[in-house]
């Protein structure tokens, strides 16, 4: 809306399906037909060791793909608030990457981690300052691709410890998290880009309420490392993202390796594990959900 | 009516008063002679002040208030206000026949309920023909939260235009060979989408909409989704936000009786801290619950959605369950007793 004309966007104008970036994983990408949206916030909740992160660092380079590939012709930014962030993974996942798709970066002799700017956030208040310099760097910025794709791993702990359990404190954190979403969405919106927010999950403890086990979405009960879990931050956070995914590993699938080839991995990262993810609400998904397996070479089908 | 409405000049009206004439039926009910003879004004006057009276009488109301109706009035305008089908049998009975026009409906649930599919689907429903039984309208869709999907709406729009072909294909007498059959581009097309991303957005955008709206009088719904989302953000001054909110709701209301569209505002669910424990509530708090005819709120039960009547000038409480299926909206296709009169 400028110049005071409030005029209605023309749908026809849009493409009749939402641009999507692939997840590198052809599996994946059935599921979610597709891929990430764009113009979207897409909230994946896991539990540590999942594969969380990884499936963004993925993100973060298929980005760089051309469109007719599955991917956004774009660079990725990376938030990062939790510590340390795996360079020496993204290192490992780029080179893999570069090698299977050399002709995006032949001709400028450089190589897809010059295109995922990494960012650390320590705080909320920090993730404010940032966004406004977002902001600019996606409308002036002279790089090779614009900006695609933003990274937030993940929001969980930006609230680990800033907030107490009284009721006014929930509500200044909830408040934060409608602002947070508020923000993203219209970078999202004004520049096309597609948002993934990371969150956690916590053991599910009954309250005498009830209300910690409300159901929100396809799955009545979320489990994974056969435990029930919850997502973190609660209703009012939920309210916040546009679609929902739940990534999970059943009990007993874990292969613990600790070579020395794997120590750029987290040593809780399986070498192979089969990682489950479920849609828990989308806009225009129906609740489905797929198995894929992290390896090495990142995110890829189940291997038979 | 009062007399002094009456087209007359300021000295007749002066005597008319003077006299005790001060409303239409103490002037119907007189005859000419006792007219002029009470007011000091000639007979042909009188006769031409009882002429304009009886004339006002046919043409409005009778009453004594200008612009107010009676209850039989009002009841027959009601029975034939049209609503908009939900596409679900089961939803469309507890409300009283679907969405109703001159009405603000507002619908609550949890995320993934099924809020914005209720939505689009309303929004391609509108614009189902008159032949149809459907209103012919366009709709108005404003999303605050980004959840609109054209893929998914152009889903649910195929689906339309499908169920209108097996209709119209049943109906075959009333099937005009000639007749354009709509596409789902056509319903897109009539969907007037605002994507609004920050609360500044929506005051300006709803206070913008009775001009919009009278330059398009074929807009027979107007959906908010969410109203919630811009206005839980951090507000300094939390009787301003209701201000504003409740300014935002007459603004809906009026926009409703004005141009006889129906306005359905979407709104999230919170946890209201009362009386020691936390609650589940709709969002905005409890001056705006005041703000809306009718609520409706949608909820699990078990593996199932259901939608209850939580506030209704005229509707019974009662709960229908419903499924999101990839053509939108649908009765639930468990058997088990469907709707539930409480």
């Amino acid at each position: 809306m400028q110049n005071g004309k409030i005029k209605p966007e023309n749908l026809l104008r849009r493409s009749p399906t939402n641009r999507k970036l692939t997840t590198g994983c052809e599996i994946l990408d059935g599921c979610l037909r597709g891929g990430i949206s764009c113009d979207s916030l897409t909230e994946i909740v896991a539990e540590s060791g999942c594969g969380k992160t990884q499936l963004c660092l993925q993100l973060s380079l298929c980005t760089q793909l051309p469109i007719s590939h599955g991917g956004l012709n774009g660079s990725s930014l990376y938030l990062h608030s939790e510590f340390p962030f795996p360079f020496r993974r993204l290192h490992q996942l780029s080179h893999t990457f570069h090698q299977s798709n050399p002709s995006i970066y032949a001709n400028y002799n450089d190589n897809p981690c010059d295109h995922v700017f990494v960012q650390n956030v320590h705080s909320v208040d920090h993730l404010f300052d940032i966004m406004p310099r977002i902001d600019g760097f996606v409308g002036n910025s002279k790089t090779r691709f614009p900006l695609k794709l933003i990274v937030l791993d993940s929001v969980a702990a930006l609230f680990r410890s800033e907030f107490d359990n009284t009721p006014s404190d929930l509500k200044k954190r909830s408040s934060l998290f409608f602002k947070i979403s508020g923000k993203l969405k219209q970078l999202a919106s004004k520049f096309d880009l597609a948002i993934v927010i990371t969150n956690q999950v916590t053991d599910l403890v009954e309250t005498s309420d009830g209300l910690s086990g409300l159901r929100i979405g396809n799955l009545r009960y979320l489990y994974s490392s056969g435990r029930r879990v919850v997502p973190s931050l609660g209703l009012a956070w939920a309210n916040c993202v546009n679609s929902r995914f739940f990534i999970s590993r059943s009990d007993g699938s874990i292969v613990k390796d600790r070579s020395e080839k794997d120590e750029s991995c987290s040593s809780s990262v399986s070498r192979s594990a089969k990682r489950r993810l479920d849609i828990v609400f989308s806009p225009y998904l129906p609740g489905s959900s797929c198995e894929f397996m992290i390896t090495r070479e990142g995110i890829c089908a189940v291997q038979a | 009516m009062e007399a002094w409405r009456l087209p007359l000049s300021p000295s007749i009206r002066g005597k008319l008063i003077s006299a005790g004439y001060t409303c239409l039926s103490s002037i119907a009910s007189v005859s000419s002679s006792d007219l002029a003879r009470d007011a000091n004004i000639t007979e042909e006057e009188a006769f031409e002040i009882l002429k304009l009276a009886n004339q006002s009488c046919c043409n409005g109301s009778r009453s004594l208030i200008n612009g107010a109706k009676n209850a039989w009035d009002m009841l027959h305008e009601e029975e034939s206000l049209p609503r908009i089908t939900t596409s679900c049998s089961d939803l469309d009975n507890i409300l009283g026949g679907g969405i109703s026009c001159r009405d603000v409906t507002e619908i609550g649930g949890v995320p993934g309920i099924g809020k914005t599919q209720i939505g689009i689907q309303l929004s391609v429903n509108v614009q189902i023909p008159r032949e149809c039984g459907g209103l012919g309208g366009k709709a108005i869709y404003i999303d605050t939260e980004g959840s609109f999907m054209v893929e998914r709406a152009l889903q649910i729009a195929e689906a339309c235009v499908e169920d209108m072909e097996e209709y119209t294909g049943y109906m075959h007498k009333h099937f005009q060979a000639n007749q354009v059959q709509m596409k789902p581009e056509d319903i897109l097309e009539n969907i007037f989408y605002f994507r609004v991303c920050s609360y500044t957005e929506q005051i300006a955008l709803v206070n913008h909409l009775e001009k919009f709206i009278s330059e398009n009088k074929d807009v027979k719904v107007v959906i908010v989704d969410s109203i919630t989302f811009h206005f839980r953000q951090d507000y300094d001054d939390l009787a301003q936000r209701t201000r504003v909110l409740s300014e935002m709701a007459l603004k809906f209301m009026k926009l409703a009786k004005k141009f006889s569209l129906a306005v359905v505002l979407l709104n999230q669910v919170t946890t209201k801290f009362s009386e020691g424990s936390f609650q589940l509530a709709l969002a905005l708090g409890d001056s705006w619950s005041h703000s809306c005819t009718n609520r409706v709120i949608l909820y699990w039960n078990g593996d199932e959605r259901y939608a209850y009547i939580d506030k209704s000038p005229s509707l019974p409480s009662a709960s229908a369950s419903y499924t999101v299926t990839s053509r939108g909206l649908r009765n639930s296709s468990s058997s088990s007793k469907r709707v539930k009169m409480m």
